[in-house]
C-alpha cells in the first residue's frame, strides 16, 4: 500500500457508493484524491444489499466494479481501515489528521487466500451479516471486500497464533501499532453514509429483543445467496418462513424515538424485499403494513404495482404492538385503517421493521461544518448548492447530508465533486502544488501510456 | 508527514503472538467464557450429528439447547465448511456433518 503523501487536492471521507462515485468524478477530471474509509473494505451499505429497486439488478454487480474502479484509479489513493480524527481549516485548504488502525499484518504482503480465517478457532458475530452470521476473529470482511485483505480483530483474538502458522507469505506483524498520519487537502468531501434508526427506545416493537424481528439490512443479507444462511430462514430455529409482515415507518415519522422525518427509502426496500421473498420461498405470504406508501421516483410507482400484483398484500394499518410467542412467532396488534380503525391481532412467523435512516457518522470535534436539527449535515443553500456546507471548502454527497436513494446519493455525489473542483480551480490550491503537479503529470503519463496500449 | 513505515519488520518466531498477548493483556475474562462456551456446544453439536441429519429444532433438543443458540452455531458450522444443508422436511432444513 503507497504511503500517504504530504499534498492532495481532495479529501474524500467514506468509501461508499456516493464517496466512490465522487473520488471517481475528481479523479476522472485529474484531481489527485485520497479516500478514507474507516471499514476494513470500501463499498458501504450498498455491496451488502441482496438487489437494488426499482430494476431488482444484482446491488453487488453494480457496486463492486465501482469499487474496483475506485481501488485502482491512478488520481485516488485508497486508504481504509483508517479514522479521520480532525480536520483543520488552514487558509483555503485543511490540515487532515489521519489515524491508521492496524490490521497486524503487512497489506502488500497479503494475497487473501483466507488460509489464517479457516485456521482461526473462534466464531464471532459478523457485522457485514448484522450479527446474524459469523465471522473468525482474523478474517476477509466479505467476498466482494476491496482490498481482499485479511484483519485481526484484536479484542475476540485467542493469540493462538495458527493464523500466522498457516500464512503462506508470513504477512503477519503482530507488533502493528495504530499510525497517526497527517497530510494536506484543498477540498474535503464529507460522504460517510446511514446507519438504520435504532430500535431499542421502541419497547412496543420489542426493542431489539425478539429474535424474529429483523432489521431490514439482516433481511438483505438473509435474502443474499452468499447471506448468513444461504437462504430465508428464520434466527430463530431455522424454520422457511411461511409468513412475514413487514412493519411500515418502523423507524421513522416517529417522533417518540427523535425521528419526526419521512426516510424515503422505506417503503421501496420494503416492496423490493417483500416481493423477492414470494419468488424465494413459495406459498409464502408477505403482508405489509403502511400508513401510505411513498413511491416517489422514476418507475417507483409502477414497482408497487408489480409488487401487489404478484402477491404482495399491502394493508393498510399501524402496528401498535408486537409481542412474542413461546415458538418466536410474532402477534401483530394492528389498527385497520381503512376498516374504521377496527384493532386485530395478526400472527406471523418473521417481522421486518422498515426502519429509517440516520447519519452514518457525525462531524462533531472533527470537522467545523454545522449539523442540521436531524443530525445530517446542514446545507443551508439546499435548493441552489446541495452539496455545499457551513464550511467553505467541506462538501457533503449521498446520505450524510440526508435520506436518499442510490440514484439520488449518486447525483448528489457528482454534485458535491463538481463543487470541489470548482472550489479547487477558485482558490487556486493545484497551482500552488507544483512539485506535488508534477508527479502527479507523471502519473497521468503513465495511464495515458497505458490506455494507448 | 508524520508516518511511520507501514512495513515495519514483521515479529516472526514462536514468540511472535506472544508479543500481541502481552501488550493487549491477553483474553478478557469474557472472552474465555465465550469462547469455552463455544467448544462445548461446537462438540456437542458435532456429536448430535453423527446419528444424521436433523433439523435445527431436533438438535437443539437432542443436545439440550435453545434453538436459536443451535441455528447460530450451525450457520457458523456451515459457513466455514464443516455442515452442509440437505432437503427440507416439515418446514425446516435438514443438516449434516459434511463428510471427510
Amino acid at each position: 500500500m503507497a504511503k500517504i503523501r504530504e499534498r492532495y487536492d481532495a479529501l474524500v471521507i467514506g468509501g461508499g457508493i456516493a464517496g466512490m462515485q465522487a473520488a471517481l468524478d475528481l479523479g476522472e477530471q485529474g484531481y489527485d484524491v485520497l479516500l478514507v474509509e474507516k471499514d476494513p473494505s470500501i463499498g458501504g451499505v450498498m455491496v451488502g444489499l441482496n438487489k437494488v429497486f426499482p430494476t431488482l439488478d444484482c446491488s453487488s454487480c453494480i457496486c463492486t466494479p465501482r469499487m474496483a474502479e475506485a481501488a485502482h484509479h491512478a488520481r485516488i489513493q485508497l486508504q481504509t481501515y483508517t479514522e479521520v480524527e480532525r480536520v483543520e481549516k488552514k487558509g483555503t485548504g485543511f490540515a487532515v489528521h489521519l489515524v491508521k488502525k492496524p490490521r497486524f499484518l503487512i497489506e502488500d504482503d497479503c494475497v487473501g487466500c483466507n488460509l489464517c480465517e479457516l485456521a482461526c478457532p473462534i466464531d464471532v458475530p459478523h457485522e457485514f451479516d448484522y450479527g446474524l452470521g459469523a465471522r473468525r476473529a482474523v478474517y476477509i470482511p466479505h467476498g466482494n471486500a476491496i482490498p481482499q485483505t485479511a484483519v485481526l480483530d484484536v479484542e475476540n483474538c485467542v493469540f493462538c497464533g495458527k493464523c500466522e502458522k498457516v500464512c503462506p507469505t508470513h504477512c503477519f506483524d503482530f507488533a502493528q501499532e495504530a499510525e497517526e498520519v497527517t497530510t494536506s487537502v484543498g477540498a474535503v468531501i464529507i460522504a460517510t453514509g446511514l446507519q438504520i434508526t435504532p430500535m431499542a427506545a421502541k419497547k412496543e416493537y420489542g426493542g431489539d429483543t425478539f429474535v424474529n424481528v429483523m432489521n431490514p439490512l439482516g433481511m438483505e443479507r438473509i435474502q443474499s445467496s452468499n447471506g448468513p444462511y444461504g437462504r430465508v430462514l428464520r434466527p430463530s430455529d431455522g424454520k422457511i418462513p411461511r409468513s412475514i409482515a413487514y412493519v411500515q415507518c418502523a423507524g421513522s415519522r416517529d417522533r417518540s424515538i427523535g425521528i419526526p422525518y419521512c426516510s424515503r427509502v422505506c417503503c421501496m426496500y420494503a416492496l423490493k424485499q417483500a416481493l423477492l421473498l414470494t419468488h424465494y420461498i413459495h406459498g409464502v405470504e408477505v403482508t405489509l403494513y403502511y400508513m401510505d406508501i411513498r413511491a416517489f421516483g422514476k418507475g417507483y410507482e409502477q414497482f408497487y404495482r408489480r409488487a401487489v400484483k404478484e402477491g404482495v398484500k399491502a394493508t393498510k394499518g399501524k402496528v401498535a404492538k408486537i409481542t412474542e410467542a413461546d415458538n418466536h412467532d410474532l402477534i401483530l396488534r394492528v389498527e385497520m385503517l381503512d376498516e374504521n380503525g377496527r384493532v386485530e391481532e395478526r400472527r406471523h412467523d418473521l417481522v421486518v421493521l422498515a426502519q429509517g435512516l440516520v447519519p452514518g457518522w457525525h462531524v462533531g470535534g472533527v470537522v467545523d461544518a454545522e449539523e442540521a436539527e436531524d443530525g445530517f449535515l446542514l446545507t443551508p443553500d439546499a435548493k441552489i448548492s446541495p452539496s455545499h456546507t457551513t464550511l467553505e471548502g467541506v462538501f457533503v454527497g449521498g446520505v450524510a447530508a440526508g435520506p436518499k436513494d442510490i440514484p439520488d446519493a449518486i447525483v448528489e455525489a457528482g454534485e458535491a465533486a463538481m463543487a470541489a473542483a470548482n472550489y479547487l480551480e477558485r482558490t487556486g490550491w493545484r497551482a500552488m502544488a507544483g512539485a506535488v503537479l508534477g508527479a502527479s503529470a507523471a502519473k497521468q503519463e503513465v495511464v495515458e501510456t497505458w490506455e494507448m496500449h | 508527514m508524520s508516518e511511520t513505515p507501514q512495513t515495519a519488520k514483521p515479529a516472526k518466531g514462536k514468540n511472535a503472538i506472544a508479543v500481541l498477548r502481552e501488550r493487549h493483556g491477553g483474553m478478557s475474562k469474557e472472552l474465555k467464557e465465550y469462547f469455552k462456551e463455544q467448544q462445548r456446544i461446537r462438540k456437542l453439536l458435532r456429536e448430535g450429528l453423527k446419528g444424521g441429519a436433523m433439523t435445527v429444532p431436533q438438535l437443539a433438543a437432542a443436545c439440550k439447547l435453545e434453538t436459536r443458540t443451535t441455528m447460530w452455531h450451525l450457520m457458523a458450522m456451515r459457513r466455514y465448511g464443516e455442515v452442509v444443508e440437505g432437503t427440507e422436511q416439515n418446514g425446516y432444513l435438514l443438516y449434516t456433518l459434511k463428510e471427510g
